[in-house]
């Protein structure tokens, strides 16, 4: 199998055309998904490569890099790795991506990624705000998962101050919500 | 006869919600709204063959946001197969619910439905499955629909795949420091006395992991030949790969249960005459040496491909409730006999084309009446 995800990757190098690094690129993702194959993906820096995505231009790249990345953060060593590579701010961005199913991959890594370290990273006023907001959402999936971010996430003290925040602000340059 | 989905007050708030796209008033009958995750994408065929898997599928990228107990069923035949399609769901694991969608969108002549499984392994065996199979005359679309979720229903998702992910995690991490132990407790015996070369060439029929690594190497009988490397070394195909053996029957001799351990035991030599006398007079044990241990690794390799390979589509979950269905027919896209009605009609076309006086006749397509 590690010589698949090698073969795979050094394709993804030498691959010139734009459907074809997606493709590459969905497949890792989707590997991603069976934890079994989490380690191999880890050693060969994939969690890197799907990290790097999120700068790119191509919608594709991003929602599907922030789709591997959903996929690996669930295992703790590939956590600490999004971690340390400073992720969260990489995250938080895609959550006012045009996308929603980028959103959703982007709440959803955000979960994975809470620790005792990095929680109060996590449960900032801006992020709390963007998901009190999402949470009032007409998109189930998407006011859903906002709703257990708030509800795991962070305590009721904190969702009441941003509450009270989003309320006092006059002009709230808010993160739009997705156009699906 | 119609379904009993009793919807509890907390799901028909979430229904109501999910159905609101532009119609605000309250009474207002509301339509479902057809998300983007509904729809089938084209499949795929610009990939390269190696990428290429049996059946065309389309990009797509699967988290467990896109995952749900709930799974829609679109083109079931509107003949009354509704207790029929919910026991071929049923092979696939506990329903807990089912009901039709009558509000949503649908071909003529078909119908939707809802089911809501017991666990999410069932779903995804049900999709898998299902989608894309004929069903009394007519082709079934399953997705899934994580849109009719609760805010519990998706926790409990969440939860059950964090904590299937961390069992997979420590039992991964329990496998390494078993390595890592055993790697510790066999570098200390790995340095070779060339002196003793032929002295211990009766193989130790017991698991001692040190004692079987340091005569393995002395009865080679090549003290000039490097170890192979001591982790592939570890694992005693053997046992595992009668086809490669070139040393006659040692296979045999080998408990069967050996095969179940991994990287943990250098299970017993047999006691074999045989592989004693092969052992110890074998002149072209050096040549067979070395590529033996590419064999062990190619082995090691393919079994651990074989052993992820499997348990990718379901996520490593085993169990299947039910029987299982027959293996869908391999289709080879490349196989020019598919193009053979394609072709048919091309010639015909192109003859017809080619007499502009006369008309083609042409048959108008009727949806066909399905009774």
């Amino acid at each position: 199998m590690r010589i698949l995800f090698q073969m795979l990757l050094s394709q993804s190098f030498r691959i010139v055309t734009v459907k074809a690094k997606e493709q590459v690129l969905a497949n890792l993702a989707n590997f991603a998904y069976d934890p079994k194959n989490t380690e191999y993906l880890r050693q060969l820096q994939v969690t890197d490569l799907f990290l790097d995505m999120l700068t790119e231009k191509n919608e594709n790249f991003i929602e599907f890099g922030m789709g591997g990345l959903c996929n690996l953060s669930m295992d703790p060593d590939c956590r600490d790795l999004i971690l340390d590579s400073d992720g969260i701010s990489l995250i938080t961005n895609c959550l006012s991506n045009q996308r929603e199913e980028t959103v959703l991959s982007a709440i959803t890594t955000l979960m994975n990624l809470v620790t005792p370290a990095s929680q109060s990273q996590l449960t900032e006023p801006g992020i709390l705000q963007c998901m009190l907001r999402f949470s009032l959402a007409e998109s189930p999936r998407l006011h859903n998962l906002a709703a257990v971010f708030l509800q795991d996430c962070c305590t009721k003290d904190q969702v009441r101050q941003a509450e009270q925040q989003m309320q006092g602000q006059q002009m709230a340059v808010g993160i739009p919500l997705p156009k699906d | 006869m119609n379904s009993c989905f009793e919807m509890p007050p907390k799901r028909k708030r979430v229904s109501a919600n999910m159905a609101a796209n532009v119609n605000s008033k309250p009474g207002c009958w509301k339509v479902p709204e057809v998300y983007k995750h509904h729809e089938q994408h084209n499949a795929c065929f610009s990939r390269p063959k190696y990428r290429d898997g049996r059946r065309a599928k389309a990009v797509k990228v699967y988290t467990i946001n896109l995952e749900s107990r709930y799974v829609m069923i679109q083109g079931v035949p509107a003949i009354g197969v509704m207790e029929e399609l919910i026991q071929l769901c049923a092979l696939y694991g506990t329903v807990e619910e089912y009901r039709p969608l009558d509000e949503y969108p649908a071909e003529e002549f078909t119908e939707v439905y809802l089911v809501k499984f017991q666990k999410l392994t069932s779903a995804r065996a049900a999709k898998r499955n299902m989608d894309e199979k004929s069903f009394y005359g007519g082709v079934l679309h399953v997705c899934y629909v994580p849109e009719y979720e609760s805010v519990e229903d998706t926790k409990l998702k969440l939860q059950d795949r964090r904590s299937y992910v961390l069992k997979v995690a420590r039992s991964r991490a329990k496998e390494r420091v078993a390595d890592a132990v055993h790697m510790e407790s066999t570098s200390s015996e790995s340095v070779p006395t060339s002196s003793r070369v032929f002295a211990t060439n009766n193989p130790i029929f017991n698991s001692d992991k040190t004692g079987e690594t340091s005569s393995f190497s002395h009865c080679s009988g090549f003290p000039l030949l490097p170890l192979p490397p001591q982790e592939y070394f570890h694992q005693d195909y053997r046992g595992n790969e009668p086809t490669e053996d070139q040393m006659g029957t040692l296979h045999d001799a080998v408990p069967p249960d050996v095969k179940q351990q991994k990287v943990q035991n250098f299970s017993s030599f047999s006691k074999d005459p045989n592989s004693e006398k092969k052992l110890a007079s074998n002149p072209d044990s050096s040549v067979k040496l070395v590529p033996r241990t590419a064999h062990l690794e190619k082995n090691k390799r393919r079994k651990m491909e074989e052993a992820t390979k499997q348990p990718v589509p379901d996520s490593g979950e085993p169990s299947l409730i039910g029987p299982k269905l027959p293996e869908p027919h391999k289709l080879d896209m490349n196989d020019q006999s598919l193009n053979t009605t394609v072709n048919l009609i091309r010639g015909t076309m192109k003859q017809v084309t080619s007499v502009p006086d006369l008309k083609p006749a042409e048959k108008k397509v009727k949806p066909r009446r399905r009774i």
